[in-house]
């Protein structure tokens, strides 16, 4: 009786004895489930299989995951607005467009992850390093070229190695032109653009009797307002019929425009010229005038989305009827790009008055202002819009750079496959816009000897945010891990069909100059990323599960 | 007009009223619960916190949830139906009195054909009972009716538009096309070629029904007495469908119109997607995905709104042609 006691009791100790190495390293819980976010296959099914791989391999670290899509609108609301508690996204597919003012690096570089940022600003990741902070800052004061290269390397260096995003693809937008309309030679791809851009809009010479840009876009014109940033579609047309001072050159550089020259007298101080001769659309002759009240009605308030482009504007001061002095509060580096070749020129005799009308109001500003027919001074005049279905543009022949087409047309159509039939009978002769398979276009263009596609590579990025502010991303060893395992070159050959390229940095490799090109390498490997892991300590339980380090 | 008829038409009316006020309270709070946020499409890398708070207060969104009701309601009984969020400068009255004859053109050419060809198509199907005819339209009929009215319109626009180009595959008008009035919209040509494959798509999708059942109407009232009755009497088999059947079996394909209305809507929001039609379906799509709540609830409003007046003239119409219906609710009444 007691003999069979006492084995029990050797046995059970036996046991224990066994299982002490387990204990003995007292791992720390198993990770919960992660939700990876991501927008529906329908709205964009080539971020959405990305995401829906990377999920996949990501169970390869031993995580559980699961992956939710939802619609483009409810993934900025869920990720935008819920950035702590328990509700709060984990991970997510994220995507920033090209636009001509993002060439310069520095409003990425700033925004994203400057600590200022982080609270309610587009730094939503919650990514706080005060030496990066120090960084961004003497970035945007550093007016040596050389130098502001090598802060913005560093910077890019930091981002690389600390992981708030992994970054995979800089991707090529496809679009098609019809040559038996356009001479293809006059076709400007802009880097990081595409060909979507006011070069091509005004370069673009006709061969035949047909001389007017017929092109379309999903989205609805909501507005073309010169101190609104409406949808892209409306920014396009917003762009032809207002000029600036400089603007953003194909090479991603901006030089002068509607400024005959832009002379810095100090770091603070650049005196403008403007060209003679400029008139608006009405008849009125362009002045220095409006070149300051462009910038006063940007200050006055009344338009919060393009203040943060005046912001580094301290005083004005007219010197002649063409020349004006702008000066700076502090030196600006970025000030050409995102100041300059940024705001629009407006006449003051229209906007005066209505802006004078707004300051006694309460609940109104000048985004909600809609004229009849938009007065400018761009190589385009505005003929006639409906908000529902088109814009029309005609070609100012007073201009001081005269557009070569006659005019320049946007019809609505959400049907995005129709635009296909539209290019290849012609209805269409531009088509710009596509979010559908790349292929889909290839083919056209391939099937159709009167279409030419066009394609480059955009000096926009698609990634993959963590919230660094919540478990298990608040740790670097854990988004090291996952950028293990985000295949970037099988994502660009298969899923992007090779209309993308690789991408490391939120800097584009197109733009050559301040793109870094020695940054730290996360080769996909799963064996790698669980190396990461086992090396910060996580170990994996009898089921295959990750667990945290034990504290 | 009895007394109960008249009681009856009062009854509807405010039946008809509190049906609205039911919809617009549904559509006040269905908008803001759905999962989507009008800041959405604002944000942008220099988005602020001021700029989201001066937005919010712009579209009055700071205000407790039950305020914004009560702006609302006493808006609309003002006929007032607010600013969109997302059209700088434009009333959601604005942009849904040029969408509304857009759709209404569409809608009400469609449902007038496909009423008239669903017909007259229902009575030769029954005439033609048990032949091969018949079995193969019904086949192509029920085809039609279970078909998406999407993937109806893109084969529609393959075919018609970019194969054989014998029409054009959006809008109202070819490029740089400006109507200066709604008459010189409808005496354009121009118009009416545009209109023609998304009426062709609604008309198909809306076909089945009064073909349906005007066919089996057709077919029960053949058996009843006093078509035996009227063939007896030695008429033609032609006079006894159309004048002695036809006329009997058409009621209920009548009362069907009423539901087509509402079932017509529903295939409008998507055909006029597929076709790029400027009417209030393709306004609505677009206002619920930009959260744009003004827009939105204005437009699924005036479709409601429609909607609930066709219902009530068709019960109007009906007390008139049918006298039991206000006996009927005399003796509910009492």
């Amino acid at each position: 009786m007691y003999s069979k006691l006492i084995r029990i009791t050797i046995l059970m100790i036996m046991v224990l004895a066994l299982s002490a190495p387990a204990f003995s390293q007292s791992a720390g819980e198993v990770i919960p489930t992660i939700t990876v976010r991501s927008v529906t296959q329908a709205e964009r099914p080539v971020e959405f299989e990305t995401t829906r791989l990377v999920v996949e391999n990501m169970k390869g670290l031993g995580l559980d995951v699961v992956h939710r899509a939802v619609p483009w609108a409810q993934l900025i609301d869920e990720v935008w607005f819920t950035r702590e508690g328990d509700d709060a996204w984990e991970m997510t597919i994220w995507r920033m467009v090209g636009r001509p003012e993002r060439s310069d690096p520095d409003e990425f570089a700033y925004n994203l992850f400057h600590s200022s940022m982080a609270a309610n600003g587009y730094n939503f990741v919650g990514y706080n390093n005060p030496d990066y902070d120090a960084i961004a800052e003497a970035q945007r004061a550093e007016l040596d070229l050389e130098a502001r290269q090598g802060l913005l390397f560093q910077a890019q260096e930091m981002i690389a190695n600390d992981v708030p995003n992994v970054y995979f693809a800089h991707p090529s937008t496809p679009q098609l032109v019809r040559t038996d309309v356009w001479d293809i030679d006059t076709v400007v791809t802009q880097a990081g653009i595409g060909i979507h851009n006011f070069w091509t809009w005004t370069g673009l010479t006709p061969i035949g009797d047909q001389d007017t840009i017929i092109t379309s876009t999903t989205s609805f014109l909501e507005a073309f307002n010169p101190l609104y940033i409406a949808g892209d579609a409306p920014s396009r047309v917003t762009e032809l019929i207002w000029d600036r001072l400089m603007r953003i050159g194909p090479d991603g550089l901006p030089r002068p425009w509607a400024a005959e020259s832009v002379d810095w007298e100090s770091d603070t101080s650049v005196v403008i010229t403007l060209r003679e001769g400029m008139t608006w659309h009405d008849g009125e002759a362009v002045t220095a005038e409006d070149v300051v009240y462009s910038i006063e009605a940007v200050q006055s308030g009344q338009a919060p989305q393009y203040s943060p482009f005046a912001k580094a504007v301290d005083n004005m001061e007219t010197i002649d009827d063409l020349t004006v002095r702008i000066n700076l509060s502090e030196p600006s580096a970025a000030f050409e790009t995102s100041t300059l070749a940024k705001l629009n020129l407006l006449p003051e005799h229209v906007w005066r008055p209505i802006i004078d009308d707004l300051l006694t109001q309460e609940d109104a500003n000048a985004e909600s202002i809609q004229e009849d027919i938009p007065v400018g001074s761009g190589p385009y005049k505005m003929v006639a819009f409906d908000v529902n279905e088109y814009v029309i543009l005609e070609a100012n022949a007073d201009h001081f750079s005269p557009p070569a087409a006659e005019g320049w047309i946007m019809n609505v159509l959400p049907n995005q496959e129709a635009t296909l039939g539209q290019i290849t009978i012609g209805e269409i002769n531009f088509l710009w816009e596509w979010a559908g398979d790349s292929e889909v276009l290839a083919q056209v263009a391939e099937a159709n000897p009167n279409v030419a596609l066009f394609s480059s590579p955009s000096l926009g990025m698609r990634y993959f945010a963590f919230n660094l502010r919540i478990a298990p991303f608040d740790d670097v060893a854990m988004r090291r891990a996952v950028a293990h395992v985000v295949p970037k070159e099988s994502i660009v050959n298969n899923i992007y069909k090779g209309f993308a390229v690789t991408a490391d940095s939120y800097v584009s490799t197109p733009i050559e100059f301040w793109h870094n090109p020695n940054l730290p390498d996360y080769e996909f490997d799963v064996d790698m990323g669980r190396q990461v892991l086992a090396d910060a300590g996580y170990t994996w339980n009898d089921e295959g599960r990750l667990q945290y380090p034990a504290d | 007009m009895n007394r109960g008829a008249l009681a009856y038409i009062l009854g509807r009316i405010v039946r008809s009223l509190s049906a609205l006020w039911v919809i617009a309270t549904i559509l006040f709070f269905m908008f803001r619960l759905l999962p989507n946020n009008p800041m959405a499409s604002y944000i942008d890398t220099t988005f602020t916190a001021e700029q989201e708070a001066d937005l919010m207060a712009r579209f009055g969104l700071d205000r407790p949830l039950g305020e914004q009701y009560i702006i609302y309601i006493s808006n609309l009984l003002r006929g007032d139906l607010g600013d969109t969020f997302k059209y700088a400068g434009k009333s959601v009255i604005d942009i849904l009195r040029d969408d509304l004859p857009n759709t209404l053109y569409l809608t009400l050419t469609s449902l007038l054909l496909a009423y008239l060809i669903g017909t007259i198509g229902g009575v030769i199907l029954a005439a033609r009972r048990g032949t091969n005819f018949e079995k193969t339209s019904i086949v192509y009929t029920l085809m039609t009716r279970s078909a998406a009215p999407f993937w109806v319109g893109m084969i529609a626009l393959a075919i018609f538009a970019f194969r054989l180009r014998w029409f054009p595959s959006s809008g109202i008008g070819g490029a740089g096309t400006i109507y200066s009035s709604e008459w010189e919209k409808l005496a354009s040509p121009e118009f009416w070629k545009h209109m023609a494959l998304p009426t062709f798509t609604l008309t198909l999708y809306l076909l089945g029904l009064p073909l349906l059942l005007m066919r089996s109407n057709m077919l029960e009232v053949l058996d009843q007495d006093y078509v035996t009755m009227s063939r007896l009497t030695g008429y033609s088999e032609r006079r006894v469908m159309i004048q002695t059947a036809a006329r009997n079996a058409l009621l209920p394909v009548l009362t069907a119109l009423t539901i087509g209305v509402g079932y017509s809507i529903g295939g409008n929001v998507v055909i006029e997607n597929v076709f790029a039609w400027p009417g209030l379906g393709r306004t609505f799509v677009r206002a619920v995905s930009q959260a744009d709540y003004p827009l939105a609830q204005g437009a699924a409003f005036i479709i409601a709104m429609i909607t609930v007046t066709l219902n009530f003239l068709a019960d109007v119409l009906y007390t008139l042609l049918d006298p039991r219906i206000g006996a009927s609710s005399r003796a509910q009444l009492s």
